[in-house]
Protein backbone atom coordinates (compact mmCIF):
# COMPACT_ATOMS: atom_id res chain seq x y z
CA UNK A 1 0.00 0.00 0.00
CA UNK A 2 1.11 3.48 -0.47
CA UNK A 3 1.58 5.63 2.52
CA UNK A 4 3.55 8.19 1.32
CA UNK A 5 0.74 10.35 -0.46
CA UNK A 6 -1.02 10.59 3.13
CA UNK A 7 2.22 10.47 5.09
CA UNK A 8 3.26 13.33 3.18
CA UNK A 9 0.21 15.18 3.73
CA UNK A 10 0.12 14.70 7.20
CA UNK A 11 3.39 16.16 7.84
CA UNK A 12 2.89 19.12 5.82
CA UNK A 13 -0.40 19.81 7.58
CA UNK A 14 1.52 19.69 11.25
CA UNK A 15 3.95 22.14 9.77
CA UNK A 16 1.09 24.45 8.77
CA UNK A 17 0.68 26.99 11.39
CA UNK A 18 4.20 27.68 10.93
CA UNK A 19 4.38 29.22 8.20
CA UNK A 20 0.27 30.54 7.96
CA UNK A 21 -1.17 33.59 9.55
CA UNK A 22 -3.98 32.62 12.14
CA UNK A 23 -6.63 33.57 9.18
CA UNK A 24 -5.33 29.87 7.64
CA UNK A 25 -6.08 28.08 11.06
CA UNK A 26 -9.89 28.74 10.38
CA UNK A 27 -9.80 27.60 6.83
CA UNK A 28 -7.45 24.71 8.06
CA UNK A 29 -9.65 23.65 10.55
CA UNK A 30 -12.55 24.00 7.79
CA UNK A 31 -11.02 21.41 5.63
CA UNK A 32 -10.23 19.36 8.64
CA UNK A 33 -13.85 19.49 9.32
CA UNK A 34 -15.32 18.81 5.59
CA UNK A 35 -12.52 16.41 5.05
CA UNK A 36 -14.06 14.10 8.01
CA UNK A 37 -17.51 14.60 7.20
CA UNK A 38 -16.90 13.92 2.91
CA UNK A 39 -15.34 10.58 3.64
CA UNK A 40 -17.79 9.72 6.66
CA UNK A 41 -20.32 10.37 3.83
CA UNK A 42 -18.28 8.51 1.52
CA UNK A 43 -18.09 5.35 3.40
CA UNK A 44 -21.44 5.04 2.75
CA UNK A 45 -21.40 6.15 -1.20
CA UNK A 46 -18.25 5.13 -2.11
CA UNK A 47 -18.36 1.89 -0.62
CA UNK A 48 -22.09 0.73 0.45
CA UNK A 49 -23.25 2.13 -2.14
CA UNK A 50 -26.39 4.03 -0.38
CA UNK A 51 -26.46 7.71 -1.68
CA UNK A 52 -27.48 9.57 1.54
CA UNK A 53 -29.48 12.76 1.35
CA UNK A 54 -29.57 13.66 4.62
CA UNK A 55 -26.28 13.76 5.80
CA UNK A 56 -26.20 16.87 7.32
CA UNK A 57 -28.78 15.77 10.29
CA UNK A 58 -25.45 14.35 12.06
CA UNK A 59 -23.34 17.14 10.72
CA UNK A 60 -25.99 19.92 12.64
CA UNK A 61 -26.22 17.80 15.80
CA UNK A 62 -22.28 16.90 16.22
CA UNK A 63 -22.66 21.09 16.31
CA UNK A 64 -25.31 21.36 18.75
CA UNK A 65 -24.18 18.23 20.77
CA UNK A 66 -20.84 20.10 21.00
CA UNK A 67 -22.14 23.67 21.51
CA UNK A 68 -24.06 22.23 24.79
CA UNK A 69 -21.25 20.67 25.81
CA UNK A 70 -18.71 23.97 25.62
CA UNK A 71 -20.98 25.92 26.78
CA UNK A 72 -20.85 24.06 30.81
CA UNK A 73 -18.16 26.26 31.48
CA UNK A 74 -17.55 25.38 34.82
CA UNK A 75 -16.44 21.36 33.47
CA UNK A 76 -12.91 21.18 33.74
CA UNK A 77 -10.62 21.20 30.51
CA UNK A 78 -9.39 17.99 29.95
CA UNK A 79 -13.11 16.32 30.71
CA UNK A 80 -14.66 18.73 27.97
CA UNK A 81 -11.54 18.21 25.67
CA UNK A 82 -12.82 14.44 26.41
CA UNK A 83 -16.74 14.93 26.23
CA UNK A 84 -16.99 17.55 23.11
CA UNK A 85 -16.07 14.59 20.54
CA UNK A 86 -18.01 12.18 22.97
CA UNK A 87 -21.28 13.84 23.02
CA UNK A 88 -21.06 14.75 18.80
CA UNK A 89 -20.62 11.14 18.31
CA UNK A 90 -23.25 9.48 20.76
CA UNK A 91 -25.80 12.11 19.55
CA UNK A 92 -25.20 11.53 15.96
CA UNK A 93 -24.88 8.04 16.47
CA UNK A 94 -27.99 7.96 18.07
CA UNK A 95 -30.17 10.04 15.67
CA UNK A 96 -28.39 7.71 12.66
CA UNK A 97 -29.47 4.78 14.74
CA UNK A 98 -33.17 6.19 14.78
CA UNK A 99 -32.96 6.91 10.74
CA UNK A 100 -30.98 4.28 9.56
CA UNK A 101 -33.56 1.55 11.53
CA UNK A 102 -36.68 2.83 8.81
CA UNK A 103 -34.19 4.24 5.91
CA UNK A 104 -32.05 1.19 5.47
CA UNK A 105 -34.84 -1.14 4.66
CA UNK A 106 -34.74 0.71 1.54
CA UNK A 107 -32.58 1.15 -1.43
CA UNK A 108 -31.67 3.53 -4.37
CA UNK A 109 -33.58 6.91 -4.53
CA UNK A 110 -36.10 5.33 -1.59
CA UNK A 111 -33.14 5.31 0.56
CA UNK A 112 -32.18 8.95 -0.32
CA UNK A 113 -35.37 9.86 -0.07
CA UNK A 114 -35.99 8.50 3.90
CA UNK A 115 -32.53 10.33 4.72
CA UNK A 116 -34.02 13.61 2.80
CA UNK A 117 -37.29 13.19 5.01
CA UNK A 118 -35.53 12.52 8.66
CA UNK A 119 -33.25 15.45 8.18
CA UNK A 120 -36.47 17.94 7.32
CA UNK A 121 -37.50 16.42 10.66
CA UNK A 122 -34.68 17.25 12.79
CA UNK A 123 -34.31 20.63 10.90
CA UNK A 124 -37.53 21.29 12.55
CA UNK A 125 -36.35 20.29 15.88
CA UNK A 126 -33.30 22.34 15.98
CA UNK A 127 -35.64 25.30 14.66
CA UNK A 128 -38.52 25.29 17.19
CA UNK A 129 -36.93 23.91 20.46
CA UNK A 130 -36.19 27.22 21.25
CA UNK A 131 -34.87 26.67 25.02
CA UNK A 132 -32.34 23.76 23.71
CA UNK A 133 -31.09 25.35 20.67
CA UNK A 134 -31.64 29.11 20.49
CA UNK A 135 -33.88 28.61 17.71
CA UNK A 136 -33.19 30.72 14.54
CA UNK A 137 -30.73 32.20 16.24
CA UNK A 138 -28.78 29.25 16.60
CA UNK A 139 -25.60 28.95 19.69
CA UNK A 140 -23.29 31.51 18.84
CA UNK A 141 -20.14 32.53 21.23
CA UNK A 142 -18.46 28.65 21.18
CA UNK A 143 -14.95 28.39 22.33
CA UNK A 144 -12.90 26.15 24.20
CA UNK A 145 -11.06 27.75 27.19
CA UNK A 146 -7.63 28.44 27.42
CA UNK A 147 -5.14 28.11 24.69
CA UNK A 148 -6.78 25.26 23.08
CA UNK A 149 -9.53 28.15 21.70
CA UNK A 150 -6.68 30.08 20.17
CA UNK A 151 -6.45 29.70 16.38
CA UNK A 152 -3.56 27.26 16.80
CA UNK A 153 -4.08 24.92 19.03
CA UNK A 154 -7.77 24.54 18.16
CA UNK A 155 -6.44 23.43 14.80
CA UNK A 156 -3.83 21.04 16.39
CA UNK A 157 -6.86 19.87 18.27
CA UNK A 158 -8.71 19.28 15.41
CA UNK A 159 -5.97 17.77 13.11
CA UNK A 160 -5.99 15.15 15.99
CA UNK A 161 -9.46 14.43 15.99
CA UNK A 162 -9.72 14.46 12.34
CA UNK A 163 -6.66 12.24 12.20
CA UNK A 164 -7.87 9.65 14.57
CA UNK A 165 -10.95 10.09 12.26
CA UNK A 166 -9.84 8.85 9.55
CA UNK A 167 -7.88 6.08 10.79
CA UNK A 168 -10.26 4.37 12.32
CA UNK A 169 -12.94 4.72 8.97
CA UNK A 170 -9.63 3.60 6.74
CA UNK A 171 -9.42 -0.14 9.06
CA UNK A 172 -13.07 0.16 8.80
CA UNK A 173 -13.09 0.38 4.96
CA UNK A 174 -10.09 -2.35 4.14
CA UNK A 175 -11.72 -4.77 7.36
CA UNK A 176 -13.66 -7.63 6.11
CA UNK A 177 -16.62 -5.72 7.31
CA UNK A 178 -15.34 -2.94 4.65
CA UNK A 179 -15.16 -5.43 1.95
CA UNK A 180 -18.76 -6.91 2.57
CA UNK A 181 -19.93 -3.46 2.19
CA UNK A 182 -18.47 -3.23 -1.25
CA UNK A 183 -19.79 -6.52 -2.27
CA UNK A 184 -23.12 -5.15 -1.19
CA UNK A 185 -22.60 -2.10 -3.15
CA UNK A 186 -22.45 -4.44 -6.23
CA UNK A 187 -25.07 -6.98 -5.40
CA UNK A 188 -26.68 -6.85 -2.02
CA UNK A 189 -28.78 -10.18 -3.23
CA UNK A 190 -25.81 -12.37 -3.39
CA UNK A 191 -24.75 -10.95 -0.38
CA UNK A 192 -26.98 -11.95 1.60
CA UNK A 193 -27.19 -15.23 -0.02
CA UNK A 194 -23.66 -15.92 1.47
CA UNK A 195 -25.28 -15.70 4.63
CA UNK A 196 -25.26 -11.86 5.52
CA UNK A 197 -27.52 -10.26 7.42
CA UNK A 198 -27.59 -7.41 4.70
CA UNK A 199 -29.75 -4.69 6.40
CA UNK A 200 -27.67 -4.81 9.79
CA UNK A 201 -24.27 -3.81 8.23
CA UNK A 202 -25.84 -1.33 6.15
CA UNK A 203 -27.07 -0.17 9.62
CA UNK A 204 -24.08 0.02 11.39
CA UNK A 205 -22.81 1.56 8.17
CA UNK A 206 -25.23 3.82 8.37
CA UNK A 207 -24.15 4.89 11.94
CA UNK A 208 -20.27 4.76 12.04
CA UNK A 209 -20.66 7.31 8.82
CA UNK A 210 -23.48 9.85 11.27
CA UNK A 211 -21.27 9.21 14.29
CA UNK A 212 -18.05 10.47 12.26
CA UNK A 213 -20.05 12.84 10.35
CA UNK A 214 -21.37 14.46 13.99
CA UNK A 215 -17.38 14.82 14.97
CA UNK A 216 -16.54 16.98 11.93
CA UNK A 217 -19.87 18.82 12.62
CA UNK A 218 -18.39 19.56 16.42
CA UNK A 219 -14.87 20.12 15.20
CA UNK A 220 -16.31 22.70 12.68
CA UNK A 221 -18.64 24.17 15.34
CA UNK A 222 -16.14 25.29 18.09
CA UNK A 223 -14.25 27.20 15.54
CA UNK A 224 -16.83 28.95 13.13
CA UNK A 225 -18.02 29.68 16.72
CA UNK A 226 -21.91 29.03 16.37
CA UNK A 227 -23.77 26.53 14.91
CA UNK A 228 -27.12 27.29 13.24
CA UNK A 229 -30.53 25.27 12.22
CA UNK A 230 -29.38 25.59 8.46
CA UNK A 231 -26.59 23.62 9.26
CA UNK A 232 -29.10 21.09 9.01
CA UNK A 233 -31.21 22.07 6.36
CA UNK A 234 -31.78 20.19 3.23
CA UNK A 235 -29.25 22.12 0.94
CA UNK A 236 -26.29 21.58 3.75
CA UNK A 237 -26.91 17.38 2.49
CA UNK A 238 -25.56 18.57 -0.53
CA UNK A 239 -22.02 19.71 0.27
CA UNK A 240 -20.44 16.12 0.65
CA UNK A 241 -22.28 14.49 -2.28
CA UNK A 242 -20.44 17.34 -4.15
CA UNK A 243 -17.11 17.13 -2.65
CA UNK A 244 -17.11 13.50 -2.87
CA UNK A 245 -17.68 13.05 -6.17
CA UNK A 246 -15.46 15.89 -6.92
CA UNK A 247 -12.91 14.22 -4.96
CA UNK A 248 -13.62 10.75 -6.34
CA UNK A 249 -15.80 8.27 -4.64
CA UNK A 250 -13.75 5.41 -5.67
CA UNK A 251 -10.89 6.05 -3.61
CA UNK A 252 -10.90 6.65 0.71
CA UNK A 253 -8.98 9.57 0.35
CA UNK A 254 -10.69 11.28 -2.69
CA UNK A 255 -13.62 13.00 -0.92
CA UNK A 256 -11.21 14.58 1.72
CA UNK A 257 -9.28 15.97 -1.35
CA UNK A 258 -12.43 17.13 -2.85
CA UNK A 259 -13.09 18.85 0.73
CA UNK A 260 -9.84 20.54 0.86
CA UNK A 261 -10.56 22.16 -2.79
CA UNK A 262 -13.69 22.75 -2.56
CA UNK A 263 -12.96 24.70 0.68
CA UNK A 264 -10.09 26.84 -0.81
CA UNK A 265 -11.99 27.66 -3.78
CA UNK A 266 -14.59 28.98 -1.50
CA UNK A 267 -12.29 30.82 0.55
CA UNK A 268 -10.50 32.48 -2.81
CA UNK A 269 -13.18 33.09 -5.04
CA UNK A 270 -15.37 34.60 -2.27
CA UNK A 271 -12.69 37.14 -1.96
CA UNK A 272 -12.85 37.85 -5.41
CA UNK A 273 -16.33 38.19 -5.90
CA UNK A 274 -19.86 38.25 -4.64
CA UNK A 275 -20.72 35.97 -6.97
CA UNK A 276 -18.80 33.30 -5.65
CA UNK A 277 -21.68 30.44 -5.54
CA UNK A 278 -22.15 31.18 -9.69
CA UNK A 279 -18.07 31.04 -10.33
CA UNK A 280 -17.67 27.94 -7.95
CA UNK A 281 -20.44 25.96 -9.64
CA UNK A 282 -18.48 26.77 -13.12
CA UNK A 283 -15.54 25.51 -11.52
CA UNK A 284 -17.21 22.25 -10.12
CA UNK A 285 -18.38 21.76 -13.29
CA UNK A 286 -15.37 21.85 -15.36
CA UNK A 287 -13.93 19.98 -13.26
CA UNK A 288 -16.23 16.68 -12.82
CA UNK A 289 -16.83 17.28 -16.86
CA UNK A 290 -12.76 16.78 -17.66
CA UNK A 291 -12.45 14.57 -14.48
CA UNK A 292 -16.04 11.78 -14.25
CA UNK A 293 -14.07 9.74 -11.91
CA UNK A 294 -13.16 12.57 -9.60
CA UNK A 295 -9.73 14.06 -8.76
CA UNK A 296 -7.96 11.09 -7.78
CA UNK A 297 -9.59 9.46 -10.74
CA UNK A 298 -7.84 11.56 -12.80
CA UNK A 299 -4.86 11.11 -10.69
CA UNK A 300 -5.20 7.03 -10.67
CA UNK A 301 -5.59 6.76 -14.67
CA UNK A 302 -4.24 9.78 -16.07
CA UNK A 303 -6.11 11.95 -18.88
CA UNK A 304 -7.08 10.01 -22.66
CA UNK A 305 -5.52 6.74 -20.47
CA UNK A 306 -8.07 3.78 -20.39
CA UNK A 307 -10.14 3.86 -17.00
CA UNK A 308 -9.04 1.49 -14.92
CA UNK A 309 -11.33 -0.34 -12.22
CA UNK A 310 -12.97 1.57 -9.71
CA UNK A 311 -12.18 -1.29 -7.10
CA UNK A 312 -10.15 -0.89 -4.48
CA UNK A 313 -8.12 -4.61 -3.94
CA UNK A 314 -8.88 -6.42 -1.25
CA UNK A 315 -6.09 -8.65 -2.05
CA UNK A 316 -3.35 -5.62 -2.79
CA UNK A 317 -4.51 -2.98 -0.18
CA UNK A 318 -5.42 0.31 -1.58
CA UNK A 319 -5.18 1.00 -5.19
CA UNK A 320 -2.13 3.89 -5.66
CA UNK B 1 -32.31 -44.84 5.48
CA UNK B 2 -30.57 -41.74 5.15
CA UNK B 3 -32.83 -38.82 5.98
CA UNK B 4 -33.50 -36.52 2.69
CA UNK B 5 -31.45 -33.28 2.36
CA UNK B 6 -35.10 -31.37 1.14
CA UNK B 7 -38.56 -32.23 1.93
CA UNK B 8 -40.79 -29.81 -0.04
CA UNK B 9 -44.73 -30.45 1.49
CA UNK B 10 -47.52 -28.69 -0.57
CA UNK B 11 -46.01 -25.54 -1.18
CA UNK B 12 -48.09 -22.83 -2.41
CA UNK B 13 -47.44 -19.40 -3.72
CA UNK B 14 -49.76 -16.73 -4.70
CA UNK B 15 -49.31 -13.05 -6.31
CA UNK B 16 -52.63 -11.36 -6.25
CA UNK B 17 -55.02 -14.00 -8.26
CA UNK B 18 -51.87 -15.98 -10.18
CA UNK B 19 -50.98 -19.06 -8.38
CA UNK B 20 -47.63 -19.38 -8.85
CA UNK B 21 -46.98 -22.70 -6.83
CA UNK B 22 -50.05 -24.91 -6.34
CA UNK B 23 -48.90 -27.60 -3.75
CA UNK B 24 -45.33 -28.80 -4.68
CA UNK B 25 -44.06 -31.56 -3.12
CA UNK B 26 -40.31 -32.59 -3.67
CA UNK B 27 -37.66 -35.12 -1.81
CA UNK B 28 -34.19 -35.19 -2.72
CA UNK B 29 -32.19 -37.30 -1.32
CA UNK B 30 -28.66 -37.08 -0.18
CA UNK B 31 -25.99 -37.06 -3.11
CA UNK B 32 -28.79 -36.85 -6.06
CA UNK B 33 -28.77 -34.25 -9.07
CA UNK B 34 -31.97 -33.39 -9.33
CA UNK B 35 -33.21 -31.35 -12.61
CA UNK B 36 -36.34 -29.17 -12.66
CA UNK B 37 -37.68 -28.57 -15.76
CA UNK B 38 -40.73 -27.27 -17.12
CA UNK B 39 -41.79 -24.50 -19.66
CA UNK B 40 -41.42 -20.69 -18.97
CA UNK B 41 -44.27 -19.27 -16.39
CA UNK B 42 -43.57 -23.18 -14.47
CA UNK B 43 -42.70 -22.00 -11.33
CA UNK B 44 -39.13 -22.66 -11.22
CA UNK B 45 -37.67 -19.42 -10.27
CA UNK B 46 -40.15 -18.88 -8.20
CA UNK B 47 -39.68 -22.62 -6.37
CA UNK B 48 -36.43 -21.95 -5.96
CA UNK B 49 -37.35 -18.03 -4.46
CA UNK B 50 -39.81 -19.60 -2.07
CA UNK B 51 -37.31 -22.65 -0.84
CA UNK B 52 -34.67 -19.96 0.20
CA UNK B 53 -36.72 -17.59 1.91
CA UNK B 54 -36.47 -14.63 -0.95
CA UNK B 55 -40.31 -14.96 -0.88
CA UNK B 56 -41.99 -16.63 2.09
CA UNK B 57 -44.71 -19.80 0.99
CA UNK B 58 -48.27 -18.76 1.57
CA UNK B 59 -48.56 -22.40 3.12
CA UNK B 60 -46.95 -25.47 2.87
CA UNK B 61 -43.67 -26.96 4.59
CA UNK B 62 -39.55 -26.97 3.69
CA UNK B 63 -37.19 -29.01 5.73
CA UNK B 64 -33.69 -29.08 4.95
CA UNK B 65 -31.87 -32.22 6.21
CA UNK B 66 -34.57 -32.67 9.07
CA UNK B 67 -34.90 -28.96 10.09
CA UNK B 68 -38.10 -26.67 9.25
CA UNK B 69 -36.83 -23.89 7.39
CA UNK B 70 -40.02 -22.63 6.38
CA UNK B 71 -40.37 -18.89 5.59
CA UNK B 72 -36.73 -18.34 7.26
CA UNK B 73 -34.76 -15.34 5.88
CA UNK B 74 -32.41 -16.16 2.99
CA UNK B 75 -29.04 -15.34 4.71
CA UNK B 76 -30.57 -17.84 7.87
CA UNK B 77 -31.43 -20.29 5.00
CA UNK B 78 -27.60 -19.79 3.49
CA UNK B 79 -25.96 -20.41 6.83
CA UNK B 80 -27.73 -23.72 7.10
CA UNK B 81 -25.71 -25.29 4.32
CA UNK B 82 -28.14 -24.30 0.92
CA UNK B 83 -26.08 -21.91 -1.62
CA UNK B 84 -27.92 -20.70 -4.92
CA UNK B 85 -26.65 -19.63 -8.09
CA UNK B 86 -28.71 -17.18 -10.26
CA UNK B 87 -30.51 -17.59 -13.52
CA UNK B 88 -29.10 -13.98 -13.94
CA UNK B 89 -25.14 -13.93 -13.29
CA UNK B 90 -24.37 -12.46 -9.54
CA UNK B 91 -20.83 -11.90 -9.06
CA UNK B 92 -19.35 -8.38 -7.60
CA UNK B 93 -18.17 -7.24 -10.65
CA UNK B 94 -15.61 -4.52 -9.46
CA UNK B 95 -13.92 -6.99 -7.42
CA UNK B 96 -11.08 -9.16 -8.65
CA UNK B 97 -12.11 -13.29 -8.67
CA UNK B 98 -10.04 -13.83 -5.62
CA UNK B 99 -11.92 -11.27 -3.73
CA UNK B 100 -15.02 -12.46 -4.81
CA UNK B 101 -14.58 -16.02 -3.44
CA UNK B 102 -13.22 -13.95 -0.33
CA UNK B 103 -16.08 -12.19 0.59
CA UNK B 104 -17.98 -15.57 0.15
CA UNK B 105 -15.26 -17.14 2.93
CA UNK B 106 -15.47 -14.44 5.58
CA UNK B 107 -19.17 -14.31 4.99
CA UNK B 108 -18.67 -18.08 5.49
CA UNK B 109 -17.19 -17.95 8.61
CA UNK B 110 -18.80 -15.20 10.20
CA UNK B 111 -16.16 -12.62 10.01
CA UNK B 112 -18.03 -9.80 8.52
CA UNK B 113 -18.91 -7.72 11.49
CA UNK B 114 -15.05 -7.40 12.16
CA UNK B 115 -14.12 -4.18 11.53
CA UNK B 116 -10.77 -3.98 12.23
CA UNK B 117 -8.73 -6.63 11.23
CA UNK B 118 -7.03 -6.42 7.72
CA UNK B 119 -9.13 -8.06 5.13
CA UNK B 120 -6.04 -8.14 2.89
CA UNK B 121 -5.22 -11.70 2.24
CA UNK B 122 -7.75 -13.24 4.06
CA UNK B 123 -8.62 -16.91 3.24
CA UNK B 124 -6.75 -15.70 0.20
CA UNK B 125 -5.24 -19.39 -0.40
CA UNK B 126 -8.56 -21.29 -0.15
CA UNK B 127 -9.88 -18.49 -2.14
CA UNK B 128 -7.25 -19.44 -4.88
CA UNK B 129 -7.99 -23.22 -4.35
CA UNK B 130 -11.62 -22.95 -4.91
CA UNK B 131 -10.51 -21.07 -8.47
CA UNK B 132 -8.57 -24.02 -8.83
CA UNK B 133 -11.57 -26.54 -8.62
CA UNK B 134 -13.61 -24.53 -11.22
CA UNK B 135 -10.72 -23.80 -13.21
CA UNK B 136 -10.66 -19.76 -13.33
CA UNK B 137 -6.97 -20.24 -11.08
CA UNK B 138 -5.38 -18.25 -14.26
CA UNK B 139 -7.67 -15.07 -13.97
CA UNK B 140 -7.77 -14.90 -9.70
CA UNK B 141 -6.28 -11.42 -10.11
CA UNK B 142 -8.95 -9.95 -12.96
CA UNK B 143 -11.69 -7.87 -12.09
CA UNK B 144 -14.97 -10.19 -12.40
CA UNK B 145 -16.97 -7.80 -14.83
CA UNK B 146 -14.03 -8.77 -17.31
CA UNK B 147 -14.50 -12.35 -17.55
CA UNK B 148 -16.62 -14.11 -19.74
CA UNK B 149 -19.83 -14.76 -18.90
CA UNK B 150 -19.14 -18.60 -18.80
CA UNK B 151 -16.02 -17.87 -16.15
CA UNK B 152 -17.78 -16.01 -14.00
CA UNK B 153 -20.96 -18.80 -14.16
CA UNK B 154 -17.89 -20.27 -12.65
CA UNK B 155 -16.81 -17.52 -10.51
CA UNK B 156 -20.13 -18.02 -9.02
CA UNK B 157 -20.20 -21.75 -8.31
CA UNK B 158 -16.43 -21.29 -6.53
CA UNK B 159 -18.23 -18.55 -4.37
CA UNK B 160 -21.13 -20.74 -3.83
CA UNK B 161 -19.01 -23.79 -2.38
CA UNK B 162 -16.93 -20.97 -0.05
CA UNK B 163 -20.05 -21.94 2.11
CA UNK B 164 -19.54 -25.89 2.46
CA UNK B 165 -22.94 -26.16 1.39
CA UNK B 166 -24.85 -29.07 1.78
CA UNK B 167 -27.32 -28.61 -0.99
CA UNK B 168 -26.62 -26.67 -4.26
CA UNK B 169 -29.57 -24.39 -5.97
CA UNK B 170 -28.62 -23.62 -9.33
CA UNK B 171 -31.29 -21.70 -10.88
CA UNK B 172 -30.37 -22.38 -14.71
CA UNK B 173 -26.43 -22.71 -14.81
CA UNK B 174 -26.03 -22.73 -17.91
CA UNK B 175 -27.86 -19.82 -19.33
CA UNK B 176 -26.75 -17.78 -22.37
CA UNK B 177 -24.19 -20.41 -23.16
CA UNK B 178 -23.31 -22.30 -26.46
CA UNK B 179 -24.57 -25.86 -26.62
CA UNK B 180 -20.78 -27.41 -26.07
CA UNK B 181 -20.00 -25.23 -23.10
CA UNK B 182 -23.44 -26.11 -21.64
CA UNK B 183 -22.30 -29.27 -21.71
CA UNK B 184 -18.58 -28.67 -20.19
CA UNK B 185 -20.30 -26.50 -17.84
CA UNK B 186 -22.82 -28.96 -16.08
CA UNK B 187 -20.70 -31.95 -16.10
CA UNK B 188 -17.78 -29.59 -14.39
CA UNK B 189 -20.87 -28.71 -11.51
CA UNK B 190 -21.80 -32.92 -11.59
CA UNK B 191 -17.93 -33.64 -11.02
CA UNK B 192 -17.53 -31.23 -8.27
CA UNK B 193 -20.51 -32.28 -6.58
CA UNK B 194 -19.88 -35.41 -6.49
CA UNK B 195 -16.35 -35.04 -5.49
CA UNK B 196 -17.70 -33.02 -2.49
CA UNK B 197 -20.71 -34.98 -2.04
CA UNK B 198 -22.98 -32.84 -2.06
CA UNK B 199 -26.87 -32.59 -3.66
CA UNK B 200 -28.10 -30.53 -5.92
CA UNK B 201 -31.73 -29.41 -7.34
CA UNK B 202 -31.12 -26.88 -11.14
CA UNK B 203 -33.52 -25.91 -13.15
CA UNK B 204 -32.37 -25.96 -16.99
CA UNK B 205 -34.41 -25.89 -20.39
CA UNK B 206 -31.37 -27.68 -22.25
CA UNK B 207 -33.07 -31.00 -22.30
CA UNK B 208 -29.19 -32.30 -23.37
CA UNK B 209 -27.95 -30.94 -20.50
CA UNK B 210 -30.37 -32.52 -18.30
CA UNK B 211 -30.19 -36.16 -19.73
CA UNK B 212 -26.34 -35.79 -19.02
CA UNK B 213 -26.12 -35.52 -15.17
CA UNK B 214 -29.44 -35.74 -13.64
CA UNK B 215 -30.63 -38.26 -11.60
CA UNK B 216 -34.27 -37.42 -11.18
CA UNK B 217 -36.09 -35.27 -13.20
CA UNK B 218 -39.08 -33.63 -11.97
CA UNK B 219 -41.33 -31.32 -14.19
CA UNK B 220 -43.04 -28.52 -13.59
CA UNK B 221 -46.07 -27.36 -15.23
CA UNK B 222 -48.20 -23.99 -14.11
CA UNK B 223 -46.89 -24.74 -10.26
CA UNK B 224 -47.40 -28.29 -10.11
CA UNK B 225 -45.47 -31.55 -9.94
CA UNK B 226 -46.83 -32.76 -13.69
CA UNK B 227 -44.27 -35.79 -13.35
CA UNK B 228 -41.28 -37.24 -11.68
CA UNK B 229 -38.95 -39.87 -11.87
CA UNK B 230 -35.81 -41.07 -13.35
CA UNK B 231 -34.91 -39.54 -16.61
CA UNK B 232 -35.98 -42.57 -18.58
CA UNK B 233 -39.53 -42.52 -16.54
CA UNK B 234 -39.82 -39.11 -17.43
CA UNK B 235 -39.05 -39.25 -21.09
CA UNK B 236 -41.80 -42.26 -21.81
CA UNK B 237 -44.57 -39.87 -19.74
CA UNK B 238 -46.86 -38.66 -22.79
CA UNK B 239 -47.87 -35.64 -20.90
CA UNK B 240 -44.49 -34.56 -20.61
CA UNK B 241 -43.57 -34.87 -24.16
CA UNK B 242 -46.83 -33.05 -24.89
CA UNK B 243 -46.26 -30.14 -22.68
CA UNK B 244 -43.05 -29.93 -22.74
CA UNK B 245 -40.46 -31.94 -24.60
CA UNK B 246 -42.11 -31.55 -27.94
CA UNK B 247 -42.55 -28.39 -27.28
CA UNK B 248 -38.27 -28.32 -26.88
CA UNK B 249 -37.74 -30.64 -30.06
Amino acid sequence: MNHAAPLAAGLALVALPLVLPDFWMFIGVEVLAFALYAVSFNLLLGYGGMLSFGHAAFFGAGGYAAALVAAQRSLPLPLMLVLVPAAAMLTAGAAAVLIGLFSVRRAGIYFAMLTFAFQMLLYTIALKATSLTGGDDGLTGLKLPGAIGRPVGYYYFALALTAAGLYVLHRLVHSPFGATLRALRANALRVQYLGVDVRAHRLAAFVASGAFSGLAGALFALSSGNVFPGWLNWTASATPVVMAVLGGTATFFGPALGAAVYVVLEVVISGHTEYWPLTMGVVITILVLLAPGGLTGLWKTGFGRARASRAVPLSTGEAR
Amino acid sequence: MSEPVLTVESLVKRFGGLTALDGVDLTVEPGEFRAIIGPNGAGKSTFFNALTGLLPPDSGRIAFSGHDITGEAPHRVARRGIARTFQITSVFGDLTAVENVQVALIAHARRSWSAWQRARGLGAARAHELLDLVGLASSAARPAATLSHGDQKRLELAIALAGEPQLLLLDEPTAGMAAQERLESIQLVHRIAIELGLSCVFTEHDMAVVFAVATRITVLHQGRVLAEGSPAEVRARPEVQQVYLGEAA
